[in-house]
C-alpha cells in the first residue's frame, strides 16, 4: 500500500495518479482519499487502518498543524486523524508527503 | 532562474529571498504587492522597506495587474508576495482573479533575468474554515502548485532555514 499525505490542496491525488500513470477511473478504483474524515467516527482506529490498507493507495490530508481547536469534538477528531495517519504509515510500503505538488518520500522507494 | 520561496507567517522567507536576490548580479527590482489599505499595512510596508535600505533594490509597487508592472527588461526581480497579490486580485474591485496572478508571473518570466517569488503556505492548519476562506486557500494552493511546477527551485523556509523541494542551493 502507498500512503500519501500532505497539506490541504497540495495536489496529493494528482501527484500519485500521474506517478503511477493511472487514468482517473483506475485511480478511483484503486485509491481511497480524505480518510482523515473517517477517523473521528471510528470505534477502532487499528481496524480502520487495516480495512483502508486493502486499497492500493490511501490518501489523507494533514490536519494537525495550526492551533489546537477549542471545541472538544474538533480536538478529538484532529487527534484521531493524526493517529490514523501514523497507523497507515506503519502499514504502508511507501509513504510520500506532497507539498505544492512536489513529493518527498518518507518511507520506501519512490512510486512509479 | 526562477526560484519559488514558500513558508508560513514570520518563517524568515522574506529574509531568505532577499539574501538570494542579493547574491545575483545586475539590476535588482523589488516588486511590492501590498495595497496600503490601513495602518497595519503601512507599518508592515515600512518594516520591509527599512530592511531593504542599503541593499540596492529599486522598488516598484504594483498591487494588481502584474503583467503591466513597469519593470525594466533584463532585471533581477524579487516579487513579494503571492498571498497578498492573490487577495488583491480576488477582492479588489479592479482585480481579475487567480489567473491574473499566473499570467502576470509568466509575463515577468519572459522579461526578467532571474525571478524570485515569495509565497505563503496557508494549508497546513486543517480545514475548519468558512467557505470564503477555503476558496482563497484553494486558489492560493493552485497558484503555488502551478508556480512550483514551473520553477527551477522550490525552497521552503522554516525558522529562517531553507529546505529544497526542487533544485539545489
Amino acid at each position: 500500500m502507498i500512503f500519501v499525505t500532505g497539506p490541504l490542496f497540495a495536489g496529493k491525488r494528482e501527484y500519485i495518479r500521474r506517478a503511477l500513470g493511472l487514468s482517473w477511473e483506475e485511480f478511483a478504483r484503486k485509491a481511497v482519499w480524505d480518510v482523515q474524515e473517517l477517523a473521528a467516527e471510528a470505534a477502532d482506529l487499528s481496524a480502520l487502518a487495516a480495512e483502508l490498507s486493502q486499497k492500493e493507495i490511501v490518501i489523507a490530508t494533514e490536519t494537525g498543524g495550526g492551533v489546537v481547536p477549542i471545541d472538544p469534538r474538533e480536538r478529538a477528531a484532529r487527534e484521531a486523524a493524526g493517529r490514523l495517519a501514523c497507523l497507515l504509515a506503519q502499514r504502508a510500503d511507501t509513504v510520500v508527503r506532497v507539498y505544492c505538488g512536489l513529493p518527498q518520500v518518507l518511507k520506501g522507494e519512490p512510486p512509479c | 532562474m526562477f526560484t519559488l520561496v514558500i513558508g508560513g507567517a514570520a518563517s524568515g522567507k522574506s529574509e531568505y529571498a532577499e539574501g538570494h536576490a542579493l547574491s545575483l548580479s545586475g539590476r535588482r527590482v523589488y516588486l511590492a504587492t501590498m495595497h496600503p489599505a490601513d495602518g497595519e499595512c503601512l507599518a508592515r510596508i515600512e518594516k520591509h522597506r527599512l530592511r531593504r535600505v542599503g541593499k540596492e533594490f529599486e522598488t516598484v509597487e504594483q498591487y494588481i495587474d502584474l503583467a503591466n508592472a513597469p519593470i525594466p527588461a533584463g532585471a533581477n526581480i524579487l516579487l513579494e508576495c503571492v498571498g497578498n497579490l492573490l487577495a488583491n486580485e480576488l477582492y479588489d474591485r479592479l482585480g481579475d482573479g487567480a489567473d491574473a496572478v499566473l499570467h502576470g508571473i509568466s509575463t515577468l518570466l519572459s522579461r526578467c533575468r532571474n525571478l524570485t517569488v515569495v509565497t505563503n503556505e496557508v494549508c497546513s492548519g486543517g480545514a475548519n474554515y468558512n467557505r470564503e476562506t477555503l476558496f482563497y486557500m484553494r486558489e492560493l494552493a493552485r497558484v503555488n502548485r502551478t508556480l512550483a511546477a514551473r520553477a527551477d527551485r522550490v525552497v521552503e523556509v522554516a525558522c529562517g532555514l531553507p529546505h529544497f523541494w526542487k533544485g539545489a542551493p
